[in-house]
């Protein structure tokens, strides 16, 4: 169990917040897949999870684990199967810390 | 869950003194324009309530230039034939013309108004509205515009009144000028005009809400001995629930024994003030001396203390005598409601016996007794902690049929649940509905999730949670 103060955590503390959503400029992969130049984190998210929920791309005999067509195969390090476990972390990978 | 249920909470402050405020002084009667001090309160919508409540407010003004607003009044007596009497009318046009504008404009077109249009007589209400006007204006550093209003009411004929006083000190307050509230209380209290018991337990409640406790007390002290007006039960009663509220057990009971010297007998709003400050204080098993108090002394209790009872009681883990008292109120004819029930599973679900809780959940409804957004939470949060996963699923899909927001406890408790058993995909489903139903923000919402994944697959790598692939 992790502590019941985290869900607040993140709340508080401007800078995890910040980077969750201010909008920041896309790498050219990302660019492409979401139609724009500027995304926040939790936009980027949503957008993804959305297409994989339009497209059906949900394994039919296992809902967690998707099945990324060449569209979503190019955003998630060209796997050809991610579980939506890691579907968080991997799309951290576009959005680096900033430099200080 | 240490925390007290909004629905509880609500219950247990607000109706209380709300009705506290009416049935301790049933001799006083309303002041006939009471109805109007309402109408401050709701200054940040004034401009939609003027238009559909009031109905006649003819001239939507958005410009605050005096010119365009005396020409506009111009062309609506000349144009319109049948122009009403009524005073109300016409405040009704000052009204949204000093939303807008600066006080002397407005001052300037009241005149304009009454030289342009003599069937026009200003009342009481009409200075009134410049009376709000004055105190509105957040960053005036002084009372000189107030004065000036009140000097503009005197020399028409309206000296100022309980009524003026009113309004004066809760248009203050609703822009935060506290400080100038009180002075203005008591620069009134002095010119033969104080405050009634309304005003001033409003403030009493404004500066505890607000401010610190000296200056409340400082307050209450200045006002008594500069002017004579006293505290009344009313005002205890909203004091100990502040200072029980901030945990502040010493100051309480400070309060309690001041109230009984001056000759005050607690009633049932004190005492349940005064069960609900040690639920607070996570001493919920001290309700039942309070009880026994009330008893001792002859005083009736009221739903509220019942809810109270049983919701202290559960949470100090005596859920077999909360049980006990569903029955007792039952006899004394208060029906439960939702708050106790849920206060009730509450406690059975912390004893683990969630199963118990759902049970509870079915004869409340039998009951024709509704249960609320905080029951079902209540509930989910009670079957994931002891493991019914099924029973919370299907929970949930009630919840949803029913369009029951999710709180942030149980939706966290809940998508560990459900990760915990593999139904990752279920878990999404679920933040889709946190964010659909408007439950919680998208940072929260995403932010539970994203938390709640990395937890789960750190505990996949360390072997403590085996994946069901």
């Amino acid at each position: 169990m992790f502590p019941q103060g985290m869900k607040k955590a993140v709340m508080d503390n401007p800078k995890k917040l910040a980077n969750l959503i201010d909008l920041v400029n896309l790498p050219s992969t990302l660019r492409e897949f979401m139609g724009q130049s500027q995304s926040s984190r939790l936009g980027c998210f949503k957008r993804v999870w959305l297409y994989i929920k339009e497209n059906n791309l949900q394994d039919p005999n296992n809902q967690n684990v998707v099945n990324c067509d060449e569209k979503l195969k190019r955003i998630l390090l060209g796997k050809s199967q991610v579980e939506l476990v890691e579907l968080p972390m991997l799309i951290k990978l576009h959005f680096p810390k900033a430099p200080k | 869950m240490g925390k007290i249920p909004s629905g509880f909470r609500r219950a247990a402050t607000q109706s209380t003194l709300l009705k506290n405020n009416v049935s301790s002084s049933p001799h006083q009667p309303i002041p006939p324009l009471k109805t109007y001090q309402n109408s401050p309160k709701k200054k940040p919508i004034k401009d939609n309530a003027s238009i559909t409540n009031k109905s006649t407010s003819p001239i939507i003004f958005d410009s605050p230039k005096l010119s365009d607003a005396k020409s506009l009044f111009n062309s609506l007596v000349t144009t319109s034939k049948n122009t009403p009497s009524d005073p109300r009318f016409y405040n009704s046009i000052l009204e949204s013309f000093s939303s807008v504008s600066s006080l002397q404009d407005s001052i300037f077109f009241l005149n304009h108004m009454i030289k342009k249009h003599p069937p026009f007589s200003p009342d009481r209400s009409t200075y009134h509205i410049l009376l709000v006007q004055s105190c509105r204006a957040p960053d005036d550093p002084s009372l000189s515009n107030v004065q000036q209003a009140l000097n503009l009411m005197t020399t028409h004929g309206f000296p100022p009144n309980q009524v003026s006083t009113d309004i004066a000190v809760r248009s203050l307050c609703a822009c935060g000028r506290v400080e100038h509230s009180i002075e203005l209380i008591k620069e009134l209290s002095a010119k033969n005009c104080p405050p009634d018991t309304y005003t001033y337990n409003f403030l009493v409640r404004h500066l505890v809400k607000n401010g610190s406790l000296s200056t409340v007390n400082f307050f209450i002290k200045d006002m008594r001995e500069g002017f004579n007006i006293k505290p009344d039960l009313v005002t205890y009663t909203i004091m100990i629930d502040n200072v029980c509220n901030s945990k502040n057990l010493r100051e309480a009971t400070r309060l309690l024994g001041v109230l009984r010297e001056e000759g005050y007998k607690p009633d049932c709003y004190v005492y349940n003030t005064i069960m609900k400050g040690y639920c607070m204080l996570s001493q919920g098993g001290e309700v039942l001396g309070v009880y026994k108090k009330m008893q001792e002394e002859g005083v009736k209790p009221d739903l509220v203390t019942y809810n109270t009872l049983i919701y202290g009681l559960s949470k100090s883990g005596r859920v077999k005598d909360a049980k006990k008292f569903l029955e007792v109120m039952a006899e004394m004819g208060h029906f439960a409601d939702a708050v106790t029930y849920t206060s009730l599973m509450n406690g059975m679900c912390r004893e683990g016996d969630a199963l118990g809780a759902l049970a509870l959940l079915e004869k409340m409804e039998m009951k024709g007794c509704k249960p609320n957004s905080c029951t079902y939470n209540t509930l989910l949060h009670g079957l994931c902690k002891s493991r019914l996963l099924e029973k919370a699923i299907e929970l949930y899909g009630e919840m949803k049929k029913g369009d029951i927001k999710l709180e942030t406890g149980s939706y966290g408790t809940f998508l560990r649940a459900l990760c915990r058993n593999g139904r990752v995909a279920y878990a999404y489903e679920v933040f889709d509905y946190a964010v659909e139903s408007k439950s919680l923000t998208d940072v929260t919402a995403y932010s539970t999730l994203e938390s709640t994944l990395k937890w789960l697959k750190k505990a996949r790598e360390q072997g403590l949670i085996v994946s069901p692939e």
